[in-house]
């Protein structure tokens, strides 16, 4: 039998389109991290020569003994945690009850509350009011400022109202026979079913904490509470004000872009472990099976 | 075990209203099935019976309680659903532990009723896995085996069935038949299915367009429907009905239908009615192929002959009218091909009349 042509060349033509822009997508993606890899693990004369291209020059860890060397350093990468986790989790615990909330079609007011969430998306009051709000509350130079201030995100709210709208109504249905009420529907029978949302959304929460900058700038003047982000800031400015750092930049074996860098390079490693642990939810149908379509 | 009472039970959505007004008594123990066409509103009353529908009129009541404020999980009633709505994420053990862990039962009885009834159910080497491991029966098992570990006072089935293939639905039909048999739950049923119906229920519930049509045992509809409706739903292939006028023949009242006389039952109700016009309704099972002491012919035209094995149906024309004939083929369907006339006993005549669609006269 005469092998049939499945694609037209057009088809074709489109695929290897597609294909080389998403080739350079991810070149483009990847490139700066592992620029700023090598960066760090160049000589500081080698990164302010702007010989580092694609791999180390003159490869030394000098750069990260002296980040390593600073106290501050570990204190920031301390609160970064902080704010991190205790973020992530009050993000969570306000997020998915408030998500379940609004895709319940029993709320009542239901639309008139979906639409005030998502009205926060698009407008809300700026940026001089938040802060004298902050500061009227007394949340100002507070980690619980800084957790609790950030907590409620409108896009992750709707994200997850939408996966728990698109759960069958027969598991909340069957947990309601068994006997369960609804926070128990919810904490048993919705979450566990939404875990690759939950994961994307946890995900959105510590990459969005992990990397805070600005509100943890304008919100916190006290050195002991400012994030790995804040810190970074602060070294690149001291470094760079620094003369007698100025001085010996030939002599010295880091320089500010180096440092800066291995700064960079130490904050993203624990989102680089984090992601491989969320990405396996977010392949997963977690429905399959439970319900016959 | 409780009964399940039903009292002018009502369903509305807005203005439009789709259970109209539906009374209802089931006893302990009974198997009762709800049948009707898809919106005929057997689902919605499972629904309000559950609790998942609130009831916009009427009393609901399971034993001596009235249930229409009660929450789903305080009616200690338990459903299986249409599409099993198994929890994906907990194998077959945790799925049917579910409702005792919710109800707090010490873990020592939660594992001695999961095995017992994972016993009853074959399902004891699957209690590991999880609902997309299983074959479709399996889940419908599992979905069954959730429901009775519980020992619920009613057992509410959404038409379990539906989602299997023939030769498994037959199967799991049996099992539920002996389930019941075993148990003893009072059970309503939910199908679209008259075949499902008519096997597995103690009373069967025909319902169409949000009203009860009839209530009886399933050979109490299949041979005395109430009206044209009942009679045409009850029964594989349905009852064949056509239009004719009653007239006075030589030994009695006839039914004169396409040039076609067919000699009608004597019926108190059909004193006087030569002229009245009806329905006559007669099942394809009740036709005989030759001439029987007391049966009269009605010729036909042979159409089609559709072979079952054991049985065939023959597709032929009374007239202008199709007529269906459920026939015994001995194993051989040659002696079929030259059938040019039916024969059928008087007393096997339906008649309901044209206008109302209501059975005239009860035959036995």
């Amino acid at each position: 039998m005469k092998n049939m042509n499945l694609y037209s060349r057009g088809d074709k033509i489109f695929v290897f389109a597609n294909m080389v822009l998403i080739a350079l997508f991810t070149v483009a993606a990847l490139y700066p991290f592992i620029y700023i890899a090598a960066l760090s693990f160049s000589s500081g004369f080698a990164a302010a020569a702007g010989k580092v291209v694609l791999t180390p020059i003159e490869l030394t860890l000098a750069a990260y003994e002296r980040v390593m060397s600073e106290p501050a350093f570990w204190n920031s990468y301390k609160n970064t945690f902080i704010y991190t986790f205790g973020g992530t989790l009050t993000s969570l615990l306000i997020v998915i009850p408030g998500a379940y909330a609004l895709s319940r079609p029993q709320l009542w007011g239901r639309r008139f509350w979906n639409l005030l969430v998502a009205f926060t998306m698009w407008f809300h009051a700026g940026m001089i009011p938040f802060f004298l709000n902050m500061r009227d509350l007394g949340l100002l130079d507070s980690y619980f400022g800084i957790i609790i201030g950030f907590a409620v995100n409108a896009f992750n709210i709707i994200l997850l109202r939408n996966f728990f709208e698109s759960i069958p109504t027969s598991f909340e249905e069957a947990a309601r026979m068994d006997g369960a009420n609804e926070w128990q529907v919810l904490w048993k029978v919705f979450v566990p079913l939404s875990k690759p949302a939950i994961a994307t959304i946890t995900l959105f929460c510590i990459v969005a904490r992990w990397n805070g900058f600005f509100w943890a700038m304008v919100l916190l003047t006290d050195e002991g509470k400012i994030p790995l982000q804040v810190y970074l800031r602060h070294t690149i400015a001291e470094l760079s004000d620094d003369e007698e750092f100025s001085s010996t930049l030939l002599s010295a074996p880091y320089s500010v872009e180096t440092v800066t860098a291995a700064i960079i390079v130490c904050s993203i490693i624990p989102v680089l472990l984090i992601y491989p642990w969320v990405q396996k939810y977010f392949n997963k149908g977690i429905l399959l099976g439970g319900v016959k379509e | 075990m409780s009964g399940v009472f039903l009292e002018g039970i009502v369903k509305r959505y807005g203005s439009l209203s789709v259970v109209h007004g539906i009374d209802l008594e089931i006893k302990p123990r009974e198997f009762v099935v709800l049948v009707g066409p898809s919106g005929c509103g057997k689902s919605t009353t499972l629904r309000m019976i559950a609790g998942l529908e609130e009831i916009s009129d009427g009393t609901l009541r399971i034993g001596d309680r009235v249930m229409n404020r009660v929450a789903p999980k305080d009616r200690d009633v338990a459903m299986v659903f249409q599409n099993y709505a198994l929890y994906p994420h907990l194998n077959v053990a945790d799925n049917m532990a579910f409702g005792l862990r919710i109800r707090k039962t010490p873990k020592d009885e939660i594992a001695k009723s999961i095995e017992e009834v994972a016993q009853i159910l074959g399902l004891t080497e699957y209690l590991e896995r999880r609902p997309a491991d299983l074959s479709g029966g399996q889940r419908q098992r599992v979905a069954m085996g959730r429901a009775i570990v519980r020992h619920p006072d009613v057992f509410l089935f959404d038409e379990p069935l539906s989602n299997l293939d023939a030769k498994l639905r037959t199967q799991m039909r049996a099992e539920i038949k002996r389930l019941h048999k075993r148990l003893g739950v009072t059970s309503i049923y939910v199908t679209h299915d008259q075949v499902e119906a008519m096997t597995l229920a103690d009373r069967i519930v025909v319902m169409a367009d949000g009203r009860i049509e009839q209530i009886g045992t399933p050979m109490d509809l299949f041979n005395n429907p109430v009206n044209t409706f009942v009679a045409g739903f009850i029964g594989s292939p349905p009852m064949n009905q056509f239009s004719a006028v009653i007239e006075e023949g030589q030994g009695g009242l006839v039914a004169r239908a396409n040039g076609t006389t067919i000699p009608l039952p004597a019926l108190e109700e059909l004193r006087g009615a030569a002229g009245r016009d009806v329905v006559v309704g007669i099942r394809p099972e009740h036709v005989h192929l030759g001439a029987e002491e007391g049966t009269s012919a009605i010729p036909i035209e042979l159409d089609l002959i559709e072979t079952l094995g054991s049985e065939a149906l023959l597709h032929t024309h009374v007239g202008n009218e199709t007529f269906v004939a459920k026939v015994e083929t001995h194993g051989e369907i040659g002696h079929l091909q030259g059938v040019n006339a039916l024969h059928v006993k008087p007393e096997r005549v339906k008649l309901f009349d044209r206008e109302t669609g209501r059975a005239i006269g009860r035959a036995a």
